[in-house]
């Protein structure tokens, strides 16, 4: 999670991708390369299946190259580029990840605005734990546009917010044994969710309630759960803040467990437990 | 291979309005295209286009809010679901567009009124749909918005499939949609692959026609005394050989063919019929034709259907699995309007007639831009 300064341009990936790709790529954008290296990064020092699937999620998706679209659309009443319109698909950015890590599995792009690392997670699980991947790359990226007050008004934020780009992945695999365990609990009553966290937890754990939820069904957790344990890793905002605390947690060598809440009274409630 | 019930159906598109027109109207094969013509670039954008016959301009903003309610309603309605039901339904919706066009409409707009504060992207993410749906159901479910090109509602299904397998939802509505917006039209013709007339495994193939549709799912762990349809499972993969198109060797599509027919236990023999993506692009017939013929020594009868309805993007899958499921609950496997002269290098015949549906197995297949390559298939059992 890289914040963005306001009066600075945004940092330039080239050469950390020289490093990381196995090839050139060309005509790729910002969000692209955004998944390209978080995806590297995280698959480093691993092997891969080829049939590893890739569950690629975002909140706001390859939102600057949609504003270049627009705008040659638009403003300039031209038809876009070739490259700006492909790169438009939430999907293009898992084709190059899949091209640079070699894998030629399932390769999904899913959306869930605020709760969009849920929605992959699930996603990935499910297909975990059905049979149909035993390794899944799961990726959340979020992209800041410049300028910055004017992508603040786009997602409805307060002009002193501060904004942040990320790009956070998990390996997910099935029986690695030396690795944090990741399960997903569903429930359909609050009072099931509570009971299930007094049981698992331990000293040293850490909540997060997701950022979508009721904000006094949050409280309420976080008061009878340890306050103050929610992660925050550098204060900023994106719009899936939720991957940043697990993938934070789950590259760190912290003791303990992260418990991950989402849900809604009406919906059911999702908890995602990542072990020690 | 426990699979979902399909308990509830809405559509609209070119065809018509609801679902049972349009099946009839495929049927009739007497739906054309329009005739659209942009002019706000130097030379304007000429394209026949199969739109929804709804009476709004086609850019009209807010046919988004007019056109899914009727839709998702629809669907639930046959579904007889309960009000508990509804609350908790989750929703996988599949889309290539999203509000994009509405988005267009704003950013004009504010450049028209005040040009040196207007925003471009002035609506983003890809929540709107999934919005709309829950305020028109009252429902609070979960929700999965899958964003995969022409694969798109494809892969909302398969997800939608598999966490019913689990248990995680009894029930799940499968929504694609896509409407007219000057992104998608005019980035298509930039790539130079709309043609004139759709003629998916013809020699003379040139291209895709594109086309708007609203199409809705509602799949269910249960069945009742009118389900005679099962999604039975399904199987996707990525191939890298290009941004555009799958590998025209064919391998990738084979191969998820394979995992597909590998899953539901069925063998090619017991497949009654295929649906085919069939876009009508060289490369992507080429893939198709090859992948099939890879895994069928003898093929089933294959129908191609964007003839009838136009090629519907990130909501091709579930508009088309509607017209197909009630044309085999009528007993008929459509015919692939615009087929007429056979491509000697494919050696694939699509139905020019239709042909009768017997109960069994079929496949539908769905291919889009990243890679990927997604197939579905589908058993009809006896009344």
């Amino acid at each position: 999670m890289q914040p963005v300064n306001d009066d600075a341009a945004l940092t330039s990936l080239e050469s950390s991708l020289k490093d990381l790709c196995r090839e050139p790529f060309r005509r790729i954008d910002r969000f692209i390369q955004l998944a390209l290296l978080g995806s590297a990064n995280c698959a480093a020092g691993r092997k891969l299946r080829p049939d590893c699937g890739i569950y690629l999620g975002s909140g706001l998706g390859p939102i600057g190259n949609n504003i270049v679209t627009q705008e040659q659309l638009i403003r300039d009443a031209e038809i876009p580029k070739p490259f700006n319109f492909i790169n438009t698909l939430g999907s293009s950015a898992g084709f190059y990840v899949a091209r640079n890590l070699g894998l030629q599995g399932q390769n999904f792009f899913i959306s869930r605005r605020g709760a969009s690392l849920q929605a992959v997670l699930s996603a990935a699980m499910a297909d975990m734990l059905l049979g149909f991947v035993t390794q899944a790359l799961v990726g959340v990226v979020e992209e800041v546009a410049l300028p910055l007050d004017a992508h603040r008004l786009r997602q409805h934020l307060s002009q002193d917010i501060l904004l942040a780009e990320g790009s956070h992945w998990l390996l997910l695999q099935s029986g690695a044994g030396d690795s944090r365990s990741l399960d997903l609990q569903r429930f359909a009553e609050f009072t099931a969710l509570e009971d299930f966290l007094e049981s698992a937890w331990h000293t040293g754990d850490r909540l997060c309630c997701a950022t979508s939820m009721d904000n006094r069904v949050a409280d309420t957790l976080r008061q009878g759960f340890a306050a103050g344990t929610l992660l925050d890793p550098d204060g900023a905002f994106h719009d899936s803040l939720e991957a940043a605390w697990l993938a934070a947690f789950a590259a760190g060598s912290e003791p303990g467990n992260l418990f991950l809440v989402d849900g809604h009274r009406q919906r059911g409630w999702s908890l995602f437990h990542l072990g020690a | 291979m426990a699979g979902a019930y399909i308990r509830g159906v809405g559509l609209s598109c070119a065809l018509g309005e609801d679902s049972e027109s349009c099946v009839s109207a495929m049927q009739r094969m007497q739906v054309q295209p329009v005739r659209l013509r942009l002019d706000e670039f130097d030379e304007p954008l000429l394209m026949p286009y199969y739109r929804i016959p709804d009476r709004s301009e086609l850019f009209d903003a807010g046919r988004f809010e007019r056109l899914l309610p009727p839709v998702a309603r629809a669907a639930v309605a046959q579904a007889g679901l309960t009000t508990a039901e509804i609350r908790r339904l989750p929703m996988f919706i599949g889309s290539s567009c999203f509000s994009i066009g509405l988005s267009e409409s704003r950013y004009a707009t504010a450049l028209a009124q005040q040009p040196e504060t207007a925003i471009p992207m002035p609506l983003c993410g890809y929540q709107d749909i999934a919005v709309i749906l829950q305020r028109t159901l009252a429902c609070k479910g979960d929700t999965y918005t899958y964003n995969t090109a022409c694969t798109s509602s494809a892969n909302a299904l398969l997800a939608a499939l598999r966490m019913i397998e689990l248990g995680w939802y009894r029930h799940a509505l499968v929504v694609g949609a896509e409407l007219a917006n000057r992104t998608t039209l005019a980035g298509f013709s930039g790539l130079q692959i709309v043609a004139e007339t759709l003629r998916p495994f013809d020699v003379a193939r040139k291209g895709l026609l594109m086309g708007e549709g609203i199409g809705a799912v509602l799949l269910s762990a249960e069945t009742d005394s009118a389900s005679r349809l099962r999604v039975i499972g399904g199987a996707s993969n990525c191939d890298t050989w290009s941004v555009t198109t799958a590998n025209p060797d064919g391998n990738s599509v084979a191969k998820v063919l394979n995992q597909v027919l590998h899953q539901t236990r069925v063998q090619p023999q017991q497949v009654r019929g295929i649906k085919a993506h069939g876009t009508a692009t060289p490369t992507g017939d080429a893939a198709e034709a090859r992948g099939l013929q890879q895994v069928f020594a003898s093929l089933p009868p294959v129908s191609a259907l964007k003839p009838h309805l136009g090629h519907t993007l990130g909501a091709c899958c579930v508009n088309e699995l509607i017209l197909y499921a009630g044309a085999l609950l009528r007993g008929f496997l459509p015919a692939t309007s615009g087929f007429e002269t056979p491509d000697a290098a494919l050696g694939l015949y699509p139905l020019k007639t239709m042909d009768s549906a017997p109960d069994g197995y079929y496949l539908l297949n769905h291919f889009g831009f990243g890679g990927n390559n997604t197939v579905l298939a589908l058993e009809k059992t006896a009344p």
